[in-house]
């Protein structure tokens, strides 16, 4: 008998365990289901106006807030804006901005969208948000004219950062001119709670002059066609994130990024330099990925990052295919406040000589000895303001605009010893560049600086504004010493 | 020879007589029937063609200039059911003439000697209809718009493209006056760099403003949609001149939209 | 003397001027009758004679009343449009004609193979869920993009095979700019694209009694509940 009862036992208790995993299985099946039934049956309660912000601000969190039908207004504007100093270009825009105002929703809100076309506008436009289950995410019913408006609503039905753009043929210009935004779908209960949240999207441009020419330039088709940007920026600008503009986080806060990528081109290689994300939304989606240091943002795709800031200082963005970050505009700043952390980053704690066999830069030598032809007499004044205009284009975005440099990245300009101490030196390396460990002000610096492509006399103009600045020697540099540098090699 | 001052006195009285009414009708009737340029017809492959790429127009006359404010204030002058408060709904929308001061006055902003805007196509036609003219259809609008100064189809150029696309980003050219911009091959002024302009048949575009699908032959939406699929991909000049007009409904109005008028030849 | 001789020169030019045209609008000179009794309704005739129920002489309606009458055509109405069609039954009509009546329209070609006729049976799908009774309360018109082809024999013939040919069906031949100016009304869009081809949107189109545009269903084969209840609401 007990022989049995223990057999009996066993099976029972078998059949439960297998019971209780087939259960499980079903259970979990259900809750997928009624997740993905529910998005679309989410009942809404009540209405309000959607919240828009310009970049780099994102509107207030959706939180516990039920569903809603959510009324959005969103005004088209054609206007003129600074692609970078000097440099005007004829945005066109969702909103005002480039990017477009951040549209924050939660899954089940059913959204009522009005896109105005303002009276003003030369071109019909539309959008096309990818947060939209429906033909055209919206763009055949949002196809608007100039001075007109039109209305269409959808259902949020799946989570995610989603870009929005115009489709209106020529659709690659419409979006090259900066037409495209962010939508983030949050789920039921939103995101997670952080400390700081900013907005940042990547564009590509193509203007009829070179980057820096200055002027208002005009979009250059064919440069778009062939991919050969101009500038690559982060919120439509050169230095939009940078300097005062930088976004700011204080020591032990969590700071998450919205980023889109617009394109019309280029894949970004999104980057912080001296960060690891901690979380990672593939391509906005709902896959989580840990401790990644750099993650691809397709054009016409997003990702939303998160991260802890346990140091202080000034975090560089970067699109890491980095020709892009220091001749074409992909830099952005994020600062961060608070004590120094010496267990986690020491800073310089030894230093030495390594010299294995004699490191000298190897160029090709310049072999056409060139002279002084234009022999223009500015006066230093003259020298200085249109070096600045100089500095501003070029040097300013790693250098920064009092030639306070980014510490472990960029050297000093401003009160330099390394700079006041030869003058031959500096022009040399505007005109060749320079790579490798050189110590400035007592701090080490290992980077790379690419050879500068400026005539004699800007090299002169630019070099004499930054001795002239900043308390440095107030050295005049003359074309004469530009061209003697540049004939000694 | 004795002189006979009445009789000079009379003959002279003549002369400013006659000279008075010469010019009374020049001043009254120059304005109404604007200068044309004579368009000879010919073939050529627009953006969106029909059954075969290639289009046929035949001669025409064409307005040389845009029509003026002035000539539209004179125009609902003679015809008060076009005034911006008698025009009637089903022809217009609420922006009709927007930025007049009245029905028969321009706002002290407005150029009067700048091409008219914010009308609509109704509006246009009974414009044209008036002068015994018609609104030009897109292929012919699009056929004498492909010339630059010295060429009739001048679209292969590089520079011809570029001139027009920066247009776009200039604000405000719908305040500029007529004539200045280019005089083209054909002695037509203005088609690009000031305004947009009507066209008879501008609904005949099919653009639904999705531009992708519009590169689909998508049979559902439009029967004969063969003829959607456009015959440059280079051209974005044309691409925006047919997004506008799809755009478009007739009553609208827009203040980058004017017109000018056409007639055949006989 | 001289000088008023100049000033009734400048006076005549300026009249001239004027003149654009004015005149062609203003031939509307046909009387029109009705029964005394109004036994047909609201029913007038173009000649006198006698009501066909109470047989009494028919009336002219007075013009004031008429003048009134015309300007009760509001400002959206497509009762403005003043262009001559001319019906598969040879007769010349103005749109406002149709007046009276809830008004369901589209836009064809009947020589068209391919959206067409799945536009005539979605007007006949439309037709088969309305009560009956209603019919006597409603237009179904269909407009012909290709006047030049589809002439009023045409138009009957393509009447009678589609079995469209009952009182409540109209197909209308217009002009070349009655057509376009009729397709702008209603923001339907069509392009010739050869002799016999057109592109053109499939739009079906719903107004009131008064010619004011209600509601437009767009597409093929979509589904027309709307529609249904929009022209429910109209005719009941």
């Amino acid at each position: 008998m007990k022989f049995f009862k223990r057999i009996i036992q066993v099976f029972g208790f078998t059949a439960m365990a297998i019971l209780a995993i087939t259960s499980c299985k079903r259970e979990n099946k259900n809750n997928q289901a009624t997740v993905i039934d529910d998005a679309s049956k989410i009942h809404i309660s009540g209405e309000m106006e959607a919240e828009l912000t310009a970049p780099p601000f994102v509107p207030a969190p959706v939180g516990n807030r039920s569903a809603k039908k959510l009324k959005i207004h969103m005004e088209i504007l054609e206007k003129e804006g600074t692609m970078t100093d000097g440099v005007k270009y004829v945005y066109w825009t969702f909103g005002g901005s480039v990017p477009g105002s951040f549209i924050r929703t939660r899954v089940g809100d059913e959204v009522e969208f009005t896109l105005a076309n303002h009276p003003e506008n030369k071109l019909p436009h539309n959008i096309d948000l990818h947060a939209v289950t429906g033909p055209g995410g919206g763009a055949t019913s949002s196809f608007v004219a100039p001075g007109h408006e039109k209305m269409f609503s959808f259902k949020t039905l799946n989570p995610g950062l989603y870009v929005y753009h115009c489709a209106t043929a020529p659709v690659g210009m419409h979006i090259a001119n900066g037409m495209y935004g962010l939508i983030l779908v949050e789920p039921e209960g939103g995101l997670p709670k952080v400390d700081k949240e900013y907005y940042i999207m990547q564009g590509d441009f193509y203007t009829k002059g070179e980057y820096g020419e200055p002027g208002v330039q005009s979009f250059d088709m064919q440069k778009a066609i062939d991919e050969d940007a101009d500038y690559v920026v982060f919120n439509g600008k050169v230095g939009a994130l940078t300097g005062d503009n930088a976004i700011t986080a204080n020591v032990g806060e969590t700071v998450r990024l919205f980023v889109g990528n617009g394109g019309p081109n280029l894949t970004s290689s999104f980057h912080v330099i001296g960060e690891i994300f901690d979380n990672v939304h593939i391509e906005g989606g709902s896959v989580l990925n840990k401790n990644v240091q750099t993650t691809s943002i397709p054009a016409g795709g997003a990702a939303i990052v998160d991260f802890k800031v346990d140091v202080p200082g000034t975090f560089i963005l970067v699109d890491h295919a980095i020709f892009r970050a220091f001749n074409k505009g992909a830099l952005a700043m994020l600062k961060v406040n608070g004590e120094e952390n010496k267990a986690l980053y020491s800073g310089v704690v030894q230093e030495g000589i390594y010299n294995p066999e004699g490191g000298t830069i190897q160029t090709m030598p310049t072999d056409t000895k060139e002279t002084v032809e234009n022999k223009s007499k500015k006066t230093l004044q003259e020298k200085i303001s249109s070096g600045k205009q100089i500095y501003t284009n070029t040097c300013f975005a790693c250098h920064q605009a009092n030639g306070e440099g980014i510490s472990n990245a960029f050297p000093p300009l401003a009160k330099s010893d390394y700079l006041n101490a030869d003058v031959k030196r500096s022009i040399d390396i505007v005109l060749n560049g320079k790579s490798g460990e050189i110590m400035v002000n007592g701090a080490k610096y290992n980077s790379v600086m690419t050879k500068q492509t400026l005539t004699n006399s800007e090299v002169a103009d630019v070099l004499t504004y930054v001795y002239n600045s900043w308390g440095n020697n107030k050295t005049n540099v003359t074309e004469m010493m530009v061209l003697e540098v540049k004939n000694a090699h | 020879m004795p002189i006979n001052k009445e009789h000079i006195s009379s003959v002279n009285k003549a002369i400013v007589r006659w000279g008075i009414c010469f010019v009374l009708f020049w001043t009254t009737h120059a304005d109404c029937q604007s200068k044309m340029a004579f368009i000879t017809g010919g073939t050529y492959v627009p953006l969106y063609g029909r059954d075969s790429l290639q289009v046929t127009i035949s001669n025409f006359f064409m307005d040389v200039y845009p029509i003026t404010n002035e000539e539209f204030v004179a125009f609902v002058r003679k015809n008060p059911k076009w005034k911006k408060s008698k025009a009637k709904k089903l022809f217009v929308d609420g922006n009709y003439l927007v930025q007049w001061k009245s029905d028969i006055e321009l706002d002290s902003s407005q150029n009067l000697k700048a091409p008219v805007t914010s009308i609509s196509w109704f509006a246009a036609i009974a414009y044209c209809d008036c002068q015994g003219k018609r609104l030009p259809t897109v292929d012919e609008w699009e056929y004498v718009a492909m010339a630059n100064e010295n060429l009739a189809d001048a679209r292969p150029l590089k520079t011809y493209n570029q001139f027009i696309l920066s247009w776009y980003e200039k604000p405000k050219t719908y305040n500029n006056s007529i004539g200045s911009t280019f005089k083209n091959y054909w002695g037509v002024y203005d088609l690009h760099g000031l305004v947009w302009e009507w066209t008879s048949d501008f609904n005949s575009v099919l653009v639904s403003g999705e531009s992708r699908k519009d590169v689909d032959k998508d049979s559902n939406l439009f029967c004969g949609s063969a003829a959607i699929g456009a015959t440059d991909l280079m051209n974005y000049a044309a691409f925006m001149r047919y997004a506008i007009r799809g755009s478009s409904k007739a009553k609208y109005t827009m203040r980058n939209l004017g017109f000018r008028c056409v007639k055949d030849k006989n | 003397m001289r000088n008023i001789q100049y000033i009734l020169i400048f006076i005549g030019i300026l009249l001239l001027q004027f003149s654009c045209r004015d005149g062609a609008a203003k031939n509307n000179g046909v009387a029109i009758f009705e029964c005394p009794m109004h036994c047909e309704g609201d029913i007038t005739y173009n000649e006198p004679g006698n009501c066909k129920i109470c047989k009494m002489d028919l009336m002219e309606v007075a013009k004031s009343v008429r003048k009134v009458e015309a300007d009760y055509i509001s400002e959206e109405s497509i009762f403005n449009l003043t262009t001559k069609w001319v019906t598969e039954e040879n007769r010349t009509i103005e749109l406002k004609d149709l007046k009276g009546k809830t008004l369901v329209m589209v836009m064809i070609y009947t020589t068209c193979k391919a959206a067409c006729p799945r536009l005539v049976a979605d007007m006949r799908n439309i037709e088969k869920q309305l009560p009956q009774e209603n019919r006597k309360n409603m237009h179904f018109v269909l407009v012909s993009i290709d006047p030049e082809t589809d002439t009023p024999e045409h138009l009957k013939a393509f009447a009678l095979e589609n079995q469209m040919d009952e009182e409540h069906w109209t197909f209308l031949q217009g002009t070349k700019d009655g057509v376009r100016e009729f397709a702008n009304v209603l923001a339907m869009k069509y392009k010739q694209i050869s002799p016999i081809d057109f592109s053109h949107s499939n739009i079906i189109s719903v107004l009131n009694a008064k010619g004011e545009l209600i509601h437009q269903q767009e597409g093929l084969g979509v589904d027309n509940k709307e529609t249904i209840l929009k022209i429910k609401e109209l005719i009941r």
